[in-house]
C-alpha cells in the first residue's frame, strides 16, 4: 500500500526557545526570504535538505528535532 | 505582502495594459479599414513592435518598481526603528528581495504553466489554419496566447505563494 509521508516541524517552539528569535532573524541566520520561512513554519513548504540542515544550524540542533516525519498508508489505493 | 508577489502583481499589470494596448490598436486599425484582411506585412511588424515596446515597458517599471520599494523600505525602517544607517537600510531591502529556492520552484512552476497555455495557443492556431482561416488570425492566436500565458504566470505564482507548495 502506497505511504503518505506527512513533515511537520518544530520551528515555532524553536524560535520560542531561543530569545524569541523572529522569523526575519532565522530568515537572515539561514540565507533565505522571510517568506519562505513562514511558509515552512505554516507547514506549507517542504523545504530542500540543504536549507533544512542549514535551520538546524541555526539553532544549533539535530535535523531531527527541527524536521519530524509521520507516515501514514493510504488505504484503498494501489 | 512579499517582494516576489508584489513582482507578480506589477508583471500581471504590464502584461495586461501591454496586451490591452496592442487589441486597441491593432484590432482598431484593422476595423476601421486601414488594414487589409490578408495584410501579414502589417500584423507582423505590429506584433513586433509590441514585443519590443512590451520588453522595454517591462523593464522601465520594475526599474521604477524597485526605487518605490527599495525607498518604501527605508522609510518604513526609519519610521519604525528610528533607524537612518545607510548600510542597515540596505541590508533590508537586500534581506527583502532575496531570492531563494522556494522563489525558483515557484517560478519553474509557473514558467511551466506558462509555456503550457503558450504550446496550447500554438496548436489552436494550428487548428485555425486548418480550418481555412487566414494565417493573419493563427498570428493573432499565437501573440495573444504568449502575452495571455505570461499574464497566468504571474497569477499562478501568487497562487503558490498564498498556497504553499511541495517538490512532489
Amino acid at each position: 500500500m502506497p505511504k503518505k509521508y506527512i513533515i511537520s516541524n518544530n520551528i515555532r517552539t524553536l524560535r520560542f526557545f531561543a530569545n524569541e528569535m523572529t522569523q526575519q532573524d532565522l530568515a537572515e541566520k539561514a540565507g533565505v526570504s522571510r517568506q519562505t520561512i513562514l511558509a515552512v513554519e505554516a507547514g506549507k513548504y517542504s523545504p530542500s535538505l540543504e536549507l533544512a540542515f542549514r535551520i538546524a544550524d541555526v539553532f544549533g540542533v539535530p535535523i531531527g528535532e527541527v524536521f519530524t516525519c509521520e507516515v501514514k498508508v493510504e488505504e484503498g489505493k494501489k | 505582502m512579499s517582494y516576489q508577489e508584489k513582482r507578480s502583481i506589477v508583471s500581471i499589470i504590464t502584461g495586461s495594459i501591454i496586451l490591452a494596448a496592442y487589441c486597441i490598436y491593432a484590432f482598431g486599425k484593422y476595423q476601421s479599414g486601414l488594414v487589409a484582411p490578408d495584410d501579414l506585412k502589417f500584423w507582423a511588424s505590429t506584433i513586433l513592435k509590441f514585443i519590443g515596446i512590451g520588453i522595454v515597458a517591462f523593464i522601465i517599471i520594475l526599474i521604477i518598481f524597485h526605487i518605490m520599494l527599495s525607498v518604501s523600505i527605508a522609510v518604513s525602517q526609519a519610521v519604525k526603528d528610528g533607524n537612518y544607517d545607510d548600510k542597515e537600510i540596505e541590508k533590508a531591502i537586500k534581506v527583502d528581495m532575496i531570492e531563494d529556492e522556494m522563489d525558483k520552484l515557484i517560478e519553474l512552476k509557473s514558467l511551466r504553466f506558462g509555456f503550457s497555455v503558450a504550446g496550447f495557443g500554438f496548436i489552436a492556431g494550428l487548428v485555425a489554419l486548418i480550418f481555412n482561416f487566414s494565417a493573419v488570425v493563427m498570428l493573432n492566436i499565437l501573440f495573444i496566447s504568449f502575452s495571455v500565458g505570461s499574464i497566468l504566470e504571474g497569477f499562478v505564482k501568487i497562487f503558490y505563494y498564498r498556497r504553499g507548495l511541495s517538490h512532489a
